[in-house]
């Protein structure tokens, strides 16, 4: 071992987003000392639109946060829909149980994430704003491989018992270590999101909300021009956020731009109900994981724990998309690992592993296992193109009425499934593959 | 000798939205320290550091303009110390105001020789409060300032004037009022950020100032996008540059430009 050098702080956490924000907050209030580097000039302003963020999780830290924390709508809707270039075919489920206690919440980050990094600085966080982290310091570990002893940023050094890489799907810090390779395109997805303004009113009565209540819609078919994927579309206190997440294998084959293809969606007659007079006001795109639980790698070495999505956190099942959640319930994970670690003396792979044993014992990896079936069952193109036709063509067979007589449900489905290109057997085999991954 | 920085922590206008009438929205805008003022730190600290003096900064606006983040940000750029005046009755004030309230600021902070300010605040631009501050004080005024030296108890002073540069002698106290490149200011460090943490702070009472009430506020009655002018948007395709650039030529013939 080489000399120990005192350190400047017990961990340095490395983002200021939700991952990173909670996890400071946590470890700090179990009296450490934590320094919150974030790359931009304030927590938030790297960060675009938002998302629905499943909420429970945050109620551990911050009990009751949806009354203080600048949300902006509770969901009590939420609407799945097949879209096909001239039908859609919508499964809406709203209820009360969804409102108390609050199950999900649309947030702006540019908001949300100031809060949460203000509640960090209150529990004594120090936290340091247009810093960006350049590398981490590392010393050969007990093993031969990298013990992680701190970041440089510039000229600059800081020493640290444990650093956090709470910095995103990028994360290079995991990445600078070999912890994440280079993830092959069907793991990856590009969303391209917009923020669209309207008056509150305007949003409540398209959406059919009342007071704070929020509406969740997730899009599968021809929003996606057939490409695998999904749009989403959802409530804000005054805007709407509406993005497109597209699969960057399928992309690259389809010979198309994510613009082109948000676009189409933008301009998709399904949606302009509900986005007539919207002005655009916040337009860009970011990449998600999605390799479900094949994608989480090493997550703990000597001095350095991977929280959110820098670990390959997040989850498409087609009906939800989640990050935000898991990266909060790493967030307490790691803490509580670290806090751990530290009070035994030992922060190398082996006296930070109470973090995996946490996450497998909580609900993130074993939600990351439990839909770890969704991106393939998802890759299974007829959900993005035939099974749209076929609802559309059974639906139009039962509310079209063109003065032929009626058939009964069940002729028309049959006929509906006869004239698509969907058959019978791949009905089944994707329903049964359907009602295992989700 | 001891300087002020007087400097605005000013909303961001990359978080402004501007409406298609021209109307401008700043609800959503952060703050940050105005975009021009860094340059204004950066001559204070050199010029500090060869007159072994001590740099003071100062700013003064709405109670939200004092966070913990206002403050690190402020002084980890060459600050010894930060004075503030952060009253909500200052939400909204025109820079007429803001410089009484400097001026108050200046005369609480006491013996000080020289106050340096950016060329305009970033978000309203009036590109006056530098010299209103020193009428209020009854001081000299220098703008489009891009160097001062200590000579001395004097400052020798480099100012940009129609095609070209005067150099002058300020002998008493003096505002300065600093060119947008009259420095390269520099990205603090995490180690600035951490010493900045550690400098003091010190709030002031807007009330104890006794800055008289503003015998009128101006306010603007409404915004415009500039005019773009008569813009023909003809789009080449540059597929094949030759052939492209041959077009822009015969297009800008035709219209007269060449």
């Amino acid at each position: 071992m080489t000399e120990a050098v005192e350190p400047d702080f017990d961990v340095i956490v490395v983002g200021a987003g939700p991952a990173g924000s909670v996890a400071a907050y946590r470890l700090a209030q179990q009296g450490l000392s934590v320094v919150l580097i974030e790359r931009g000039e304030a927590p938030g302003s790297k960060n675009l639109s938002g998302g629905v963020l499943y909420g429970r999780v945050l109620d551990q830290v911050f009990p009751g946060f949806a009354d203080e924390a600048p949300v902006e709508r509770r969901i009590t809707r939420h609407v799945t829909t097949f879209l096909t270039p001239d039908s859609a075919v919508s499964l809406d489920f709203r209820s009360d149980r969804l409102a108390e206690p609050v199950n999900a919440v649309t947030v702006l980050r540019a908001r949300f994430d100031p809060w949460l990094a203000s509640k960090a600085e209150e529990a004594g966080v120090f936290l340091m704003a247009g810093v960006r982290v350049d590398a981490l310091l590392t010393e050969p570990g007990p093993d031969g491989s990298p013990r992680v002893v701190g970041v440089r940023a510039g000229e600059d050094e800081l020493r640290a018992r444990v650093v956090v890489a709470a910095d995103g799907v990028n994360s290079f810090l995991a990445r600078d270590l070999g912890l994440r390779r280079t993830e092959p395109t069907n793991h990856l997805a590009v969303g391209v999101k917009t923020v669209l303004r309207l008056p509150r009113a305007v949003i409540e009565d398209r959406f059919g909300l009342t007071g704070g209540e929020g509406a969740a819609h997730a899009i599968v078919g021809d929003c996606t021009l057939g490409i695998g994927g999904g749009a989403f579309l959802y409530t804000n206190t005054e805007s709407l956020s509406l993005g497109v997440v597209l699969r960057l294998d399928d992309l690259v084959r389809s010979g198309r731009t994510a613009i082109e293809v948000f676009e189409h969606l933008l301009e998709h007659p399904g949606l302009a109900p509900y986005l007539r007079d919207a002005q655009v006001t916040e337009y860009g795109s970011h990449l998600v994981a999605e390799g479900g639980a094949a994608m989480v790698g090493t997550i703990a070495t000597h001095g350095m724990v991977v929280v959110g999505e820098a670990a390959g956190l997040t989850i498409n099942s087609g009906l939800t998309v989640r990050g935000m959640d898991l990266a909060i319930g790493s967030a307490i994970a790691a803490a509580d690992a670290i806090v751990e670690a530290v009070a035994a003396g030992d922060v190398t792979a082996s006296g930070l592993a109470g973090y995996r044993r946490r996450l497998e014992a909580g609900f993130v990896l074993r939600d990351m296992a439990t839909y770890g079936r969704a991106p393939k069952f998802l890759e299974r193109t007829g959900m993005y193109g035939a099974y749209g036709e076929l609802a559309a063509d059974v639906f139009h067979g039962v509310f079209g009425l063109d003065t032929t007589p009626r058939r009964h449900l069940l002729g028309v489905a049959r006929r509906a499934l006869k004239e698509s290109p969907v058959t019978v057997r791949q009905l089944i085999s994707d329903g049964w593959a359907g009602v295992r991954a989700l | 000798m001891k300087i002020v920085v007087a400097y605005k922590w000013a909303a961001n206008p990359q978080d402004a939205e501007v409406g298609p009438d021209g109307t401008v929205d700043w609800s959503r805008a952060k703050g940050a320290v105005s975009e021009y003022d860094p340059v204004a730190f950066e001559l204070a600290r050199v010029l500090a550091d060869t007159c072994a003096g001590e740099v003071v900064g100062l700013t003064v606006g709405a109670a939200a303009i004092d966070t913990p983040l206002a403050r690190k940000a402020a002084l980890s750029r060459g600050l010894d110390s930060l004075v503030m005046v952060a009253d909500d009755a200052l939400r909204g004030a025109d820079g007429t105001r803001i410089a009484a309230v400097l001026a108050g600021a200046v005369r609480a902070i006491g013996d000080v020789d020289v106050v340096v300010a950016g060329e305009s605040s970033v978000d309203v631009g009036d590109r006056q409060v530098a010299m209103t501050l020193a009428a209020q004080l009854g001081w000299a005024g220098l703008n489009a300032v891009r160097a001062v030296t200590a000579d001395g108890g004097s400052l020798v002073v480099e100012r940009e004037v129609a095609g070209g540069v005067e150099t002058v002698v300020a002998g008493g106290p003096v505002v300065l009022a600093a060119t947008a490149d009259a420095a390269l200011p520099r990205v603090p460090g995490m180690k600035e950020i951490l010493g900045a943490a550690k400098k003091p702070t010190q709030v002031l009472d807007l009330a104890a100032l006794d800055v008289p009430a503003p015998a009128d506020t101006i306010a603007p009655v409404s915004t415009a996008r500039p005019d773009t002018g008569n813009r023909q948007g003809v789009m080449l395709d540059a597929a094949d540059l030759p052939a492209a650039a041959a077009q822009l030529t015969a297009a800008l013939r035709q219209s007269g430009v060449l």
